[in-house]
């Protein structure tokens, strides 16, 4: 979908509702990054490290032995300290301990309850670019509860200006059942899949699925078959009757 | 040492807290509300940890933050293994004295 990954240093945005695969796809990313030799470190606010070794473990993936061996870091903290400007960073040690190529803040949503909104760009703009002058890739997880409903925007402060990229994460709801979208909506400097496509949380993380071709309005949560699709079907129909 | 580790609750509290999410690294306030409690109602605990070097401070901006010594750790629970494995010495050795 992304024609090659994510570009070194950028600063890509993961949006989506609660329960949407956020935390597992920014999990992966970095354990991804590990094996290909860059280490990481995630950030939560809300989440405690214990539940998300858990978690992960359920997944394949052992945070804990790459810890140990200083492939990867977990802190938890709170997003006022994250934005303390005055003196050593909060990140400075594991920042020493590792040398972090990739860094996730899950989520970006919780700096909002410590800073005015109309700061929040500015501070958001502030860490993105502490991180991009290290050489740092960075995945910031944005909660946004409103892509549920049939409007859609991904961030209503602008963060999505300050970003590189942009994944969005939809549940959507088709023939009576729960299926999961995923949709790249920005890319800088490099081409991309349009399409929307389906994905599968999988014992071994996200796994994506064919695109949505079928179906439209996936996305602004009324998704209906496309006319031709309806059309094959009164044809198949038919068919069948005749048999 | 273990005396002051088994000494509270609180302490117990705090040292599994940080044991099991070794990259905690907060205020005490935040620290004390991830176990439910207040941040006025552990700071003698968290003195008592910081003494014995398995907690560690730090000045982040114009706050203190508290995080776990990982190499601290490990020697703690090296000594409490050790501790155990005596008493449990102590135990089989009282079962063949009955």
């Amino acid at each position: 979908m992304l024609h090659g990954g994510f570009m070194e240093g950028d600063a890509v945005m993961v949006a989506g509702s609660a329960g949407c695969g956020k935390t597992t796809l920014a999990l992966q990313y970095l354990v991804n990054g590990v094996k290909l030799g860059e280490p990481g470190v995630y950030v939560t606010f809300e989440e405690m490290p214990d539940q998300i070794y858990r978690d992960a473990k359920n997944l394949g993936w052992d945070l804990r032995k790459l810890e140990e061996e200083n492939k990867f870091r977990i802190v938890c903290t709170s997003p006022n300290l994250l934005l303390e400007s005055e003196g050593e960073s909060l990140l400075d040690e594991s920042l020493r301990d590792i040398q972090p190529r990739r860094i996730v803040v899950d989520s970006l949503s919780h700096l909002a309850m410590f800073v005015k909104e109309s700061e929040l760009r500015r501070e958001a703009y502030r860490l993105i670019m502490h991180l991009k002058t290290k050489g740092i890739s960075s995945l910031l997880v944005w909660e946004s509860p409103q892509m549920t409903g049939g409007s859609f925007a991904v961030t209503e402060v602008g963060l999505s200006f300050l970003v590189d990229c942009i994944v969005a994460l939809k549940p959507v709801e088709i023939e009576s059942s729960m299926r999961k979208a995923l949709v790249v909506l920005k890319m800088r400097g490099s081409d991309h899949d349009k399409r929307l496509r389906e994905f599968e949380i999988t014992p071994t993380g996200i796994k994506i699925e064919s695109a949505f071709t079928n179906y439209e309005g996936v996305i602004t949560g009324s998704p209906r078959r496309v006319a031709s699709e309806k059309f094959m079907d009164l044809f198949r129909g038919a068919a069948e009757k005749r048999k | 040492m273990l005396e002051t580790l088994l000494a509270s609750e609180v302490t117990g509290d705090l040292l599994v807290l940080f044991h099991r999410n070794p990259g905690l690294i907060d205020t005490l306030d935040s620290v004390a509300r991830r176990i439910g409690r207040t941040g006025n109602s552990i700071e003698e605990d968290v003195r008592g940890l910081v003494n014995l070097g398995i907690l560690k401070t730090r000045r982040i901006g114009r706050s203190e933050v508290l995080l776990l010594d990982r190499a601290r750790d490990r020697e703690v629970l090296d000594a409490i293994a050790k501790h155990l494995k005596n008493l449990e010495g102590v135990e089989k050795i009282d079962n063949t004295k009955f």
